[in-house]
């Protein structure tokens, strides 16, 4: 079991230590400083001040959370609601689960940061039903906190702030990360997107307003509040600031969880994961989970931050950088990353529905030997039917990463309709 | 209001509305501003899912769907532009993917929303090589529909509906992806009372009802606006027919009577008209010429007006707001008291079938007719057929019956002359909210029958009354209705139109 990231930072410095798991553990490491600090504020200070840290969102959008924050209606008339979101279901992402099982307090203490901002008295941490043992440690947190007086009423002797929070698991479906996916599902529906508008901070969970953020994004909250803008900032990237955890999967010699700063350059967050493994040479790297773009071996020099992946066509997403040595059939990943989303895509939107599946058909064709010419065709077509015209970003997800293989291994699908096999036989099976 | 510019006109619009909707509203969606649709529909909440209705509107970087993106004042929008076009020829290819190209042997063919748009948008060829899907074929939903699961494309809007209207909810989405597929929830049936409303909605040929299924090719058929009669509520219907013939009723677009619904009751009721008619004359209970039972019964008002004697009527509230007006000046002719009738009763459903089960209850009562289920004791009756029960004439000595069905009442009466049912007449029904609404004639019988106004004039003119001579008509007699009856001016045939007018207070 990981018990802790291979390199830590300030997100991550407890996480070998099983009492930071405890109330006790916890507050004996300056927590729920951060909370301290923002009751001492007003609610509006503290919606301020994480939206000019800067803080982006880590689910994968990357858009400011205290922004999000603020789009909260104000006012007492209606129950608001947070909503955490720890589905995290992305292919090559595995940072939600090790703060869930490793720092369950600082989410606890994020949340509660974010119903003092937003005067939510209810919050649910919805988390992929597969992290039984994330949920389970989620759950004691929460009691513990509860029992310590972090959760009630009058939270720390603030007459009127009064915050529950409700550990919900999800029951296997990618698309409930998708944030109203995750509240019709939530609500015991169908998870499936929500158009909008109208949009969660006026109709949420159950009709609520609601604001969702993700795990992570929690978690760093309470630094900016304890230690200062300033201080924040100092990490990563004037556009984006902080550190954040890269799950570093497929051939590199050493793969796990690293806390490293927004704005790494790639060839070193791969180097801290031991490099390619047995020394082979590097032939594409996905930088933020299969949804996004692929990137060559020739474009790594990138740092990792939205806006210079944006630059090279890709993007951060979750950070899961999954690395891919010589051996690699980049046909292949596009069947699976084409079989991934065929399987997961909810079925509303007709693009997706029958986008999804149609593009993984071209991709087995071609990948075993039955391709034709008018396929390449189709393969740049298709995706553009589904990107951007869905109701959520599921669609442009499906449409990335084909379109990313496409433009830059294009050959190696021609290769394989002409050569009708797959020239790659040590590539990984599928 | 907002102003709103669509491909280069300019249109005001109603204030809070979804593009589509206020597009509706004005009268113009598929009808000078083109933008297709499957899962929207003006009744049923909307889904946003078949990504049909997108179009580009200027300062927005992506495509919008139609119905769900506000009006906003000074909106520029092109329903026709280039990636429009694509976009949409993009979803009917994707559609196509898995949508059987059965087209030759389904019912929905020449009314199917997948074909005029592949015609209208979508692209010359198909490109896809794989195998379609397949699935379930003819399934029995329950006692109204089969359903074709291949055809169907997921627009869910005979889920929305089981959800919303009759509230049952026994449809549903099943799996996800491109396995989803609309099925019944386990242990339902579809058997509410608005069920077969589902098959209108259906946009391609997936649902369809067993009543029409194979009878006919829909480009024979041409449809009349009409009314139906199962109740008091008067739901608008298209009746479609070919060779003098109704195939089926579809509900017809009013949005103060009945939506773009009707309950199955009422639907399957255009088949009244074929069953166990009248088709002849009867005099004292045998089959006469029709002739012969017009001089019968108009010896019979002669002798009984001759000898001084009392003539009393029992209307129907099946009858025309003309012919009850008929009635009522006969009656005057005659001296005779105003005629009293009697409404079957049964339940409402909140929805919208009505207790009074009678399309014109409210007619004969705005005319000043009584409420009665006995005729007072006279020498002679005059009775509308299909509400009373023999046993209320016993006081009356003899009595000329008009009806359009043969029943136990036939065989009683003196005379019994065959009339039109309402697919066969030209009319109007004041309905329970006293809204009165225009039925038009679809069919002709094809036996010597007339509705009860029309006979009621030649038995006078036969009888040699005064002022009976002139042929009737229904738009002369509304006309007259109109002028003679204060509730009911403004509210001639000529004048109802498509929707119908509501009695003058």
């Amino acid at each position: 079991m990981i018990t802790e990231p291979l390199v830590k930072n300030y997100l991550t410095e407890h996480y070998g230590d099983d009492s930071f798991r405890t109330l006790k553990g916890y507050e004996a490491k300056n927590g729920f400083d951060g909370l301290r600090k923002a009751v001492s504020m007003e609610p509006e200070e503290v919606v301020e001040m994480v939206k000019s840290s800067g803080l982006r969102g880590r689910g994968g959008a990357g858009f400011n959370a205290g922004l999000k924050w603020s789009f909260m209606p104000k006012g007492n008339e209606r129950t608001k609601v947070l909503v955490v979101n720890g589905d995290e279901s992305e292919p090559g992402s595995f940072k939600d689960r090790l703060i869930m099982e490793r720092g369950p307090f600082q989410v606890i203490e994020g949340v509660l940061i974010g119903a003092w901002a937003t005067g939510a008295s209810k919050s649910f941490i919805y988390i992929r039903g597969e992290y039984a043992y994330a949920i389970s440690v989620m759950e004691k947190a929460v009691e513990q906190a509860r029992a310590g007086g972090f959760l009630g009423k009058n939270i720390l002797g603030k007459k009127g702030f009064d915050h529950d929070i409700v550990v919900h698991s999800g029951a296997g479906a990618y698309i409930c990360g998708e944030e109203t996916g995750l509240l019709e599902s939530l609500g015991g529906k169908k998870g499936q997107p929500r158009i909008k508008p109208p949009f969660p901070a006026q109709h949420g969970a159950f009709g609520l307003p609601t604001t969702v953020n993700n795990i992570e994004t929690f978690s760093h909250t309470s630094f900016i509040l304890s230690r200062g803008l300033e201080w924040f900032q100092g990490f990563g990237t004037e556009k984006s600031p902080g550190t954040t955890m890269f799950g570093v999967s497929g051939h590199v010699e050493r793969p796990g969880l690293f806390e490293l700063e927004m704005g790494t350059p790639l060839k070193d967050v791969i180097a801290q994961a031991g490099g390619v493994r047995g020394g082979r040479a590097l032939k594409a790297v996905i930088p933020g989970g299969i949804s996004m773009p692929v990137l060559p071996a020739s474009q790594i020099d990138v740092r990792m931050a939205e806006e210079f992946l944006s630059e090279r066509g890709s993007h951060l997403g979750t950070g899961g950088v999954m690395v891919m040595d010589d051996t690699t059939c980049m046909v292949r990943v596009a069947v699976v990353a084409s079989y991934f989303f065929r399987d997961e895509s909810c079925g509303q939107c007709t693009q997706c529905r029958e986008g999804t599946g149609w593009i993984n058909k071209i991709c087995d064709r071609i990948e075993h030997g039955r391709g034709m010419p008018q396929d390449l065709e189709l393969l740049s077509d298709v995706p553009k039917l589904l990107e951007g015209q869905t109701i959520c970003a599921f669609a442009d997800a499906a449409a990335w990463p084909v379109q990313g293989l496409m433009r830059h291994f294009r050959s190696e699908f021609e290769q394989h309709i002409e050569q009708k096999k797959c020239p790659f036989p040590d590539s990984f099976e599928i | 209001m907002p102003k709103i510019t669509i491909d280069e006109k300019d249109y005001e619009v109603a204030d809070g509305l979804m593009i589509l909707q206020a597009i509706d509203d004005l009268g113009l969606l598929m009808s000078g501003v083109d933008i297709p649709h499957y899962c929207w529909h003006p009744k049923l909440p909307i889904d946003g899912s078949c990504r049909m209705c997108q179009i580009e509107i200027e300062g927005v970087p992506k495509l919008q769907i139609a119905c769900n993106t506000p009006v906003k004042d000074g909106m520029v929008i092109s329903t026709q532009s280039e990636r429009v076009q694509t976009a949409r020829q993009g979803v009917l290819e994707l559609l196509l993917l898995n949508h059987p190209l059965d087209c030759p042997i389904c019912d929905q063919a020449g009314e199917c929303k997948l074909q005029d748009y592949s015609f209208d948008f979508g692209m010359p060829a198909g490109r896809t090589k794989e195998p379609r899907r397949v699935a379930k074929k003819a399934v029995d939903l329950g006692p109204t529909i089969t359903f074709d699961q291949e055809r169907c494309i997921l627009c869910r809007r005979c889920v929305r509906f089981c959800r919303e209207v009759p509230g049952t909810g026994e449809l549903g989405v099943f799996n996800r992806g491109e396995r989803s597929l609309m099925e019944l929830f386990p242990g339902t049936q579809l058997d509410n009372d608005y069920s077969m409303n589902v098959a209108d909605l259906c946009p391609v040929g997936a649902l369809t009802t067993k009543d029409f299924r194979f009878k006919i090719r829909s480009w024979f058929l041409d449809d009349v606006e009409t009314v139906c009669d199962r109740c008091s509520t008067g739901c608008n219907v298209y009746a479609s027919r070919s060779n003098n013939k109704i195939y089926r009723f579809v509900p017809r677009l009013n949005d103060d009577v009945n939506d773009t619904w009707m309950c199955d009751h009422g639907r399957l009721s255009y088949k009244m008209g074929r069953e166990n008619r009248l088709e002849s004359a009867l005099v004292g209970g045998k089959p006469a010429s029709f002739i012969e039972g017009l001089r019968k019964a108009s010896d019979l008002v002669r002798a009984a007006s001759e000898s001084g004697g009392t003539i009393v009527a029992s209307a129907s509230p099946f009858s025309s707001n003309e012919d009850l007006f008929t009635l009522r000046k006969l009656l005057e002719t005659l001296g005779a008291p105003p005629a009293t009738f009697s409404v079957p009763a049964g339940k409402a459903d909140g929805i919208l079938t009505q207790a009074e089960k009678a399309p014109n209850a409210e007619g004969a009562r705005a005319l000043g007719f009584q409420e009665s289920d006995e005729l007072a004791g006279a020498k002679l009756g005059i009775v509308f057929g299909h509400v009373l029960p023999a046993t209320a004439l016993t006081q009356v000595e003899k009595w000329i019956l008009i009806d359009t069905h043969a029943s136990d009442l036939s065989g009683k009466a003196a005379v019994v002359l065959p009339s039109r049912v309402v697919t066969e007449k030209d009319g109007s029904f004041t309905n329970h909210a006293k809204r009165v609404q225009r039925f038009r004639r679809v069919v002709e019988p094809s036996w010597e029958a007339w509705s009860e106004g029309a006979l009621l004039q030649q038995i006078a003119d036969f009888a040699g009354l005064d002022g009976w001579s002139e042929p009737w008509d229904a738009f002369a007699v509304s006309k007259r209705l109109c002028d003679e009856v204060p509730a009911f001016s403004g509210c001639g045939l000529t004048e109802l139109g498509f929707c119908g007018c509501e009695l003058s207070k």
